[in-house]
């Protein structure tokens, strides 16, 4: 009589089991038909407001308003038109300032299944690496406003370059070529100047093949090879990225070549010399939504440490001239660095992501930390981000003006 | 003469009731849901914490099984919410890149960090069982579908042949009649409930009678309801040369 209750508990546990799925079928019988039909565009806008400490010469508060558009359209089956832009208007005590950045603008073309072809302003990318890409060559020159110091925004917010880009595609892998001619001398300060001086300030071209070797499942080992030519240096470069177990990916990106220094363009001085630049780390999933990259960084055309010594004792202008160039160029400031990146989702509230990283410039020892907090709606972010520069006077993050910044975001999508 | 009878119609019985190939049944439930050519279609997910509503998301899928292992590989393109639209992934077995038209950057993927990921369970519409798990028929019962109609089905025990896949092992309902998977309960090498799935709202799609909504109940919260419907069924071209990193930043689906 004993094992009566228990299968009455057992029959009860059966049902309540049953009950619950019943539950969800109630649910789903009462689900509206919900489908969002594709469209061509899509647009954001984004309010901010920032306020910094500066180490010298206090300034007031930043006002922003972002508006954010692109438009990728098909036609006539095999063709394609991509225009994207983004306008960030500006007001600090009282004073307005705009800069519109025409990211993209071009045409698509693809006369086979097989053949890609496209002629306009494209912003191409290359790289394995979370926070810096020695193979993403396209990327000198190429922020005109730069908005957040999250790696994310500096690759969204940027000037794409004109070219003339073709691909051909094979079973497992491809090549793409292109060249990017030289339009103008020098970049445009002006608000609404497409800025060629900025995107095409020489003539360039990029070749580009992958295959991919490996198992049925589509290949693990997909390396990518690149060939990049511009005036200055000729470079090879490698993207691999594999995967290790189920939440592991271990990735590698290099560029090497004959190339001067970033302190030899500086001055104008020609010390071309074999130089190798790489990005390796790794990321790994939790299943609690938390995700972390580990990141090193070395970039053999930055200063080593007793060319960063001498820099920073030095004068100012030469200093000032090497980070100006350095930052233009998105090459790192000194010669090795490391990046911690996390970012929990979900985290404790749903809805609310949190995310941050660590730069720490492993000659100098300074420090860039950023965090941020954001709450997502259906259509509409909340966002708070906090950055600190740390490190000593002239160091690479001790020597940027603000010693931290605040900034609240109000993003929409349309 | 009635024992004879009698054995004759036990023999006969015997037969009728003689356990079906499994594999077969189960590659015969694939097709059911999956075309056997590539396709595309829209798969909207409509999630529910509590009773409520919480998250909805739209994506266009286009597949095409492999010639060898006949296990799907997918381009997906996000159309909602407005943030994700345009984002694209490859999926391919484990091989997962993910790009996004903003920052221009195609990244591998973990299978972990898709979980992740908006419309985590969008993508497991198009899974090829019979080529990862193997077969065996645990028992013959009617069972409750998504409809809340008894139907008379096999239930099928399916164990993963490799170790690399989510679900280790996998029951499985099959209607005895039609071979439509009507429900299915998938579970975590621990033995553990992830997920028990209700294949439902059977319509005429692409020449077959095929589930256009699937309802996944979490094993672990219960609470945890996704709305899985189907819709946009096409034949659509999905050429080998597509499915790979270096496509993903030139796919502009139809």
């Amino acid at each position: 009589m004993k094992s009566l209750p228990l299968a009455l508990l057992l029959a009860a546990a059966v049902a309540h089991a049953d009950g619950g799925d019943a539950d969800a079928l109630a649910l789903a019988d009462a689900t509206a038909d919900a489908q969002t039909a594709t469209r061509d565009w899509r647009f954001l806008t984004e309010l901010a407001g920032a306020s910094a400490q500066y180490r010298f010469n206090d300034q007031p508060a930043e006002a922003r308003l972002s508006l954010d558009g692109r438009i990728d359209r098909r036609f006539h089956d095999d063709w394609r038109f991509v225009f994207a832009d983004r306008l960030d208007l500006r007001s600090t005590g009282g004073h307005q300032s705009s800069v519109n950045t025409l990211k993209e603008l071009y045409l698509g073309w693809q006369p086979d299944t097989d053949l890609l072809l496209d002629l306009g302003r494209i912003n191409t990318r290359y790289g394995a690496g979370f926070g810096y890409n020695p193979t993403d060559f396209f990327k000198v020159g190429a922020l005109r406003s730069v908005t957040s110091v999250n790696p994310a925004s500096l690759r969204e917010n940027r000037l794409g370059s004109v070219m003339l880009r073709g691909q051909k595609l094979w079973d497992g892998g491809s090549l793409t070529a292109m060249y990017s001619p030289k339009l103008a001398d020098s970049p445009s300060d002006d608000a609404f100047n497409p800025d060629w001086g900025a995107s095409n300030p020489q003539d360039r071209w990029l070749l580009a093949v992958s295959q991919s070797f490996g198992n049925d499942h589509g290949g693990n080992l997909n390396p990518q090879l690149l060939l990049y030519h511009d005036a200055d240096t000729t470079q090879l470069g490698l993207n691999w990225s594999v995967l290790l177990g189920d939440a592991t990916i271990v990735y590698a990106e290099w560029a090497g070549g004959r190339q001067p220094s970033v302190a030899g363009r500086a001055a104008g001085i020609d010390d071309t010399a074999f130089r190798n630049a790489a990005s390796t780390g790794l990321t790994w999933t939790a299943a609690a939504k938390v995700t972390l990259t580990l990141e090193y960084q070395y970039d053999g055309a930055a200063l080593d440490d007793a060319g960063w010594s001498a820099l920073r004792s030095g004068p100012l202008p030469a200093y000032v001239r090497y980070r100006q160039l350095a930052a233009q160029r998105q090459d790192l400031t000194t010669r090795h660095a490391a990046m911690l990146y996390a970012q929990w989702q979900d985290a404790l509230i749903r809805h609310v992501d949190l995310s941050g990283f660590v730069r720490q410039d492993l000659i100098d020892d300074s420090r860039l930390s950023w965090l941020e907090a954001r709450w997502h709606g259906d259509d509409t972010d909340i966002a708070l981000q906090w950055q600190y520069d740390a490190g000593e006077t002239r160091s690479n993050y001790g020597g940027l003006p603000q010693r931290q910044i605040w900034q609240a975001l109000l993003s929409h999508y349309f | 003469m009635k024992p004879l009878l009698a054995v004759a119609t036990l023999v006969v019985a015997a037969l009728a009731h003689a356990a079906p190939d499994a594999q077969a049944l189960l590659a015969a439930s694939d097709a059911v849901r999956n075309p056997d050519k590539p396709f595309g279609l829209t798969t909207t997910l409509i999630e529910y914490r509590n009773g409520k509503q919480t998250d909805t998301s739209t994506l266009a899928v286009y597949s095409s099984a492999d010639a060898n292992s006949g296990q799907f590989r997918s381009l997906l393109r996000f159309i909602a919410p407005k943030r994700d639209a345009d984002k694209l992934m490859l999926k391919s077995g484990n091989d997962l890149w993910f790009y996004d038209p903003a920052s221009k950057a195609t990244i591998r993927i973990s299978p972990q960090q898709r979980l992740l990921g908006q419309a985590a369970n969008g993508d497991v519409v198009t899974v090829n069982l019979a080529g990862d798990y193997s077969a065996s028929v645990a028992a013959e019962e009617d069972v409750g579908d998504g409809d809340k109609q008894q139907r008379h089905a096999y239930k099928l025990e399916l164990k993963a042949k490799t170790p690399d896949v989510t679900y280790h092992r996998i029951e499985m309902w099959i209607d005895a009649a039609n071979k439509q998977p009507v429900k299915a309960r998938f579970y975590a090498e621990s033995g553990s409930l992830l997920k028990t799935a209700y294949y439902r709202r059977y319509q005429q799609q692409l020449g077959v009678n095929r589930p256009t909504e699937t309802v996944i109940i979490d094993g672990l919260d219960p609470n945890w309801v996704t709305v899985m419907r189907f819709a946009d069924y096409a034949w659509r071209d999905v050429p080998e040369s597509w499915l790979q990193r270096d496509f993903l930043p030139r796919f502009k689906p139809q």
